[in-house]
């Protein structure tokens, strides 16, 4: 409970602030797990395009995690699989 | 023995046969130096999403198998002098999944 009061508060004290960066996340984003990690994640893998594709960009560069909120361990594997594919030129 | 993950893209300028019996012969490679093939998959003929080497399309070939360093090593020795690939991709894994296929065959 202590935990959400002071995200609360934090949100608040954001609404304060100006946005810094067209990159700042909104507020709605700030408090989001990684979609990745957890019991029933999908399994990251340079054959599954379709998860891989989630996190590129339009003209297919990665993703930054602080966009996505993907964990950093996460992050690495996907990565690495991206440029796997890319390789297979299956991206 | 390790598990590795064995892809490659044939030129699409080869018939279908002739590109079947290119992945038949890497497959004698790996039986012949201590490997055992474990499935074999076609993704059927796949468009690239970038021209390499000025080719738009490729057959596409995945081998599971097991086997050794050496393995890989005669594997890859053979197929840096191959002409008829585009390119190829071994990956270790810890353990294989030979029930879950990414690709269905396609045919253009």
């Amino acid at each position: 409970m202590k935990r959400k009061k002071s995200l609360r508060n934090n949100k608040k004290n954001l609404k304060d602030k100006k946005k810094l960066n067209l990159f700042q996340k909104s507020d709605m984003k700030f408090s989001k797990s990684c979609p990745l990690s957890g019991k029933d994640a999908p399994i990251i893998d340079y054959k599954n395009i379709r998860l891989l594709k989630k996190y590129l960009s339009e003209s297919g560069r990665i993703l930054p995690s602080r966009v996505t909120s993907v964990s950093l361990k996460k992050q690495k594997e996907l990565a690495r699989s991206i440029k796997r594919a890319r390789l297979l030129a299956l991206i | 023995m390790n598990c590795y993950e064995h892809t490659l893209i044939v030129k699409q300028d080869k018939l279908e046969s002739q590109s079947k019996s290119v992945i038949g012969k890497y497959e004698d490679i790996i039986k012949k130096n201590s490997g055992k093939v474990l499935k074999t998959e076609e993704w059927g003929l796949r468009i690239l999403s970038h021209n390499i080497k000025n080719n738009k399309r490729g057959f596409y070939f995945h081998i599971k198998f097991e086997g050794t360093g050496e393995t890989v090593k005669e594997l890859d020795k053979a197929e840096n002098i191959d002409q008829s690939l585009i390119r190829f991709l071994t990956v270790r894994v810890k353990k294989h999944d030979l029930k879950k296929e990414y690709f269905e065959k396609k045919e253009f």
